[in-house]
């Protein structure tokens, strides 16, 4: 079916399905099939936060003072983060609003990618703030081994929807040959690739970060880089929002609330969809390994690390009828609850700096190290 | 204290608590070293996620997380009987 931006059919939102049904026409929100994603827009919206607004100078005197094993630890969670929130920031819209059917689920879609959006620009204003030329740590992301093995992961079950979506709204259901390949494409299909696609955002969502957070708030126990631990809090208040948006989504499609076919799929698919979620707590434990192969911190170790990504993953798989795959009965890392509660997460009016006041400080503070072997 | 202000939280593998009503259930269960998992504290993130195995709450906001029929955010619901719960580690 070809998309339009506007669908002059009259259609009927509250009886449609969230994806794979009438294109959505009138953007109206008096009225929702699912209010809950009418409430996720609100509750994320009064969220909105500047990254400029957090004062993130005094990170850069500590940055100095860690080992160089932690620098690494540091550096790299960045790294991956700005992967994770620049497949985010892009790819909800690109993938999901062709097919999505409901204005309400549009909108959520896209407030959404836009708060992944600012996550991505507050990796740069720590970064800028860090180092005078953060150009490495960008370029390093899509060159470095263990960054790209994940973010071929992530991106692979977005890519096949995107590509299948567009031979269905170009050519139609059929078998299409495209360089070579053959595609089969049916609405079963489709609906196939929407499930296993929404699963791996789901465990994306749900305990990619989680690693990484855990890092940045180990350093904040020990009074270290807390800038940058109050930037990561707010965006882990946004990432529980996330999880929360597509925990409902699976769940409605399970339980038979939405598309019946979705039910079905769900079904079928169960081994898959879990097998993806498995896959990524793998994948995260690996990165720990990856994290601490230069040498530990302080306050975390590999072990207590990878204990938590399971504790974490007990908690999101269950939320899925997913089960709790793993032995760990209480949280290695209590203290992160402190951290990843709304409480106190709100940026101080005297924290607050105006962005060009921040450039400019940044530009006019020049280093010795800068000057390299310049001979004075 | 009268008797419409305090509860009882029976929690399976666990010894009963006393629940007030001025305290969400989540601060009742924190108050006796109770361990539960939680994030926001709001009602939005599904951390806190506990089945409620008797009795009945009352939310002090909407809660956004996904909860299946039987269960409940103890960080945003405030007892209004004595209850039964299970906490899910
Ligand atoms: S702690 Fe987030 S919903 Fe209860
Ligand atoms: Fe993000
Ligand atoms: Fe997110």
């Amino acid at each position: 079916m070809k998309y339009t931006t506007f669908n002059q059919k009259r259609t009927n939102p509250l009886v449609e399905p969230m994806f794979f049904g009438n294109p959505v026409n009138v953007a109206r929100y008096d009225q929702q099939k699912h209010s809950i994603f009418e409430k996720l827009i609100e509750k994320q919206i009064s969220f909105f936060w500047r990254p400029e607004e957090v004062d993130v100078s005094k990170d850069r005197v500590d940055f100095q003072s860690l080992s160089d094993s932690e620098k690494h630890i540091f550096i790299s969670n960045l790294k991956y983060q700005t992967l994770l929130d620049s497949v985010q920031g892009r790819s909800p819209n690109i993938a999901f609003l062709p097919i999505i059917s409901l204005p309400e689920l549009e909108t959520w879609t896209e407030t959404w990618s836009f708060f992944e959006t600012i996550h991505s620009r507050s990796y740069t204003h720590i970064l800028r703030n860090l180092f005078t030329d953060p150009s490495n740590i960008f370029d390093d992301i899509v060159v470095n081994e263990h960054i790209k093995q994940r973010a071929g992961d992530i991106s692979k079950y977005y890519d096949d929807l995107i590509f299948y979506t567009q031979l269905w709204q170009t050519q139609g259901e059929g078998v299409h040959t495209v360089d070579g390949e053959v595609h089969q494409v049916n609405m079963r299909e489709l609906k196939k690739k929407l499930y296993l696609c929404m699963n791996s955002v789901n465990a994306l969502e749900a305990i990619r970060f989680y690693v990484s957070f855990a890092c940045t708030f180990a350093f904040a126990e020990r009074e270290l880089m807390e800038g940058n631990s109050k930037i990561i809090r707010l965006i882990a208040r946004d990432e529980n929002l996330h999880l929360t948006s597509t925990q409902h989504i699976l769940n409605l499609w399970q339980k038979g609330k939405d598309d019946p076919e979705m039910a079905e799929i769900a079904e079928e698919l169960k081994d898959e969809a879990r097998a993806i979620f498995m896959q990524a707590v793998e994948q995260e434990k690996q990165w720990a390994g990856y994290l601490f192969g230069q040498g530990s911190m302080i306050g975390l170790n590999e072990e207590i690390l990878c204990q938590y990504v399971e504790y974490i993953a007990n908690h999101r798989m269950s939320a899925i009828g997913m089960g709790q795959p793993f032995d760990v009965t209480s949280n290695p890392l209590p203290w992160m609850n402190n951290y990843l509660n709304s409480d106190n997460v709100q940026v101080a009016p005297q924290e607050s700096e105006i962005s060009s006041y921040l450039v400019g400080q940044i530009d006019s503070e020049v280093n010795a190290e800068d000057f390299g072997d310049f001979d004075l | 204290m009268s008797d419409d202000t305090r509860f009882v939280i029976t929690i399976a593998d666990h010894k009963p608590i006393p629940c007030e009503t001025d305290k969400t259930v989540l601060e009742n269960l924190e108050a006796q070293n109770v361990e539960v998992h939680y994030h926001c504290r709001e009602g939005f993130c599904g951390a806190c996620r506990t089945k409620l195995i008797k009795g009945e709450v009352d939310y002090t906001t909407d809660p956004l997380a996904y909860i299946d029929d039987d269960e409940f955010l103890p960080c945003c619901t405030i007892a209004l009987t004595d209850i039964d719960i299970k906490i899910e580690y």
